[in-house]
């Protein structure tokens, strides 16, 4: 899909999720629904098999959303997937997101964690991400196995690797 | 005294022989006069073709003595041609086997230095594919060590990294981060 039309779904969404006045809660739940499918292949095959019909590729995404998520991001992924777009779903919601974060003047800080963070740690995150890239965040947290251990933030083009894996990688190559 | 003093003398009949076995006198003149007439005769009228003749027979007895002289010369200088020509036979053949030894002696070197180059070139490739497979071996060997240390590192990891390590390193990292302005 264009550009274009990628920001202009972004902007769609964006403005349907700030008329309903949930953007803060829709804008986290898509992000974390756009990482599940990133890293998962059934579901990505799910949402973009062509031979399965729209209503029941809407129907796996309320039936995996239904009860743990809004009913405007149910509905909005709902909609996206039902205008065929599926594939661009992830490049849609990261859109939204860095523009919901910009208009609350926000630089968004993917952290990835092989364990879940406390809300205690997000905020310390937070406050150190701030201080470290000089712009407030807007944390995102994504529980990622393949970290091992430590966290890994990505705030635009700056990339902090704390992770094991990385070390590990380095000490493989190494040997 | 000669017979015509006797005949002259009257002494002898010249009808008359002095001699069984001599004609008569006068037969004798007669005869000899006609003789001398004859001859001077032959002389004069057959001399120059006599003559002729055996100038023809001595020209053309000279020629031939020239002719076979001739014939003898070229003969011989043929003969020398021949001796020469077997001569530079012999010497071609001298050279062409003296060229044949030096074609064959060339051929030779060049192909024991042929040979030399080409086992000095095998010998070089077959040091070259030892040490290729030993290196091989050696990054094989690198390679499988490797593979084995980052399987126990993942295990050690796995079991190493429990709750309190993972809260650690995140701790760590919020401090390294906030420290670093």
């Amino acid at each position: 899909m264009s550009e274009a039309r990628i920001e202009g779904y972004a902007r769609a969404l964006f403005e349907i999720a700030r008329a309903e006045g949930t953007l803060d809660e829709v804008e986290d739940e898509l992000f974390r629904f756009a990482r599940s499918y990133e890293s998962s292949d059934a579901l990505r095959n799910a949402l973009t098999d062509e031979m399965v019909p729209i209503e029941r590729r809407q129907g796996v995404v309320e039936t995996l959303l239904g009860a743990q998520a809004t009913a405007t991001t149910v509905q909005l992924v709902s909609m996206v997937v039902g205008s065929g777009r599926g594939r661009d779903l992830p490049a849609i919601i990261d859109r939204l997101v860095a523009r919901a974060s910009q208009s609350k003047d926000l630089a968004v800080a993917e952290v990835r964690s092989a364990v879940a963070l406390t809300d205690d740690q997000q905020a310390r995150l937070r406050a150190a991400l701030a201080n470290a890239t000089g712009h407030e965040v807007n944390l995102k947290v994504v529980i990622d196995p393949s970290v091992v251990g430590g966290l890994v933030a990505t705030v635009g083009d700056t990339v902090i690797d704390g992770s094991v894996r990385t070390r590990v990688d380095q000490l493989k190559s190494r040997l | 005294m000669n017979l015509f003093a006797v005949i002259a003398a009257g002494e002898i009949d010249p009808a008359r022989s002095i001699h069984w076995l001599w004609p008569a006198a006068a037969e004798l003149i007669y005869g000899s006069l006609a003789s001398i007439l004859i001859f001077g005769l032959l002389y004069k009228f057959a001399g120059p073709a006599v003559r002729k003749a055996m100038a023809d027979r001595t020209a053309k007895i000279q020629g031939e003595l020239d002719a076979s002289a001739e014939a003898r010369s070229s003969a011989e200088s043929e003969a020398a041609d021949i001796r020469r020509a077997a001569g530079d036979i012999a010497s071609e053949r001298q050279r062409l086997l003296a060229d044949a030894d030096a074609q064959a002696e060339a051929l030779l070197s060049d192909g024991r230095a042929r040979l030399a180059a080409e086992i000095a070139d095998l010998e070089a490739r077959a040091e070259a594919d030892q040490a290729a497979a030993a290196s091989r071996v050696g990054d094989e060997l690198r390679t499988e060590i490797s593979r084995l240390a980052a399987e126990v590192s993942d295990r050690l990891l796995a079991d190493t990294l429990d709750d309190s390590a993972q809260q650690a390193l995140i701790e760590s990292f919020i401090q390294k981060v906030g420290s670093s302005s």
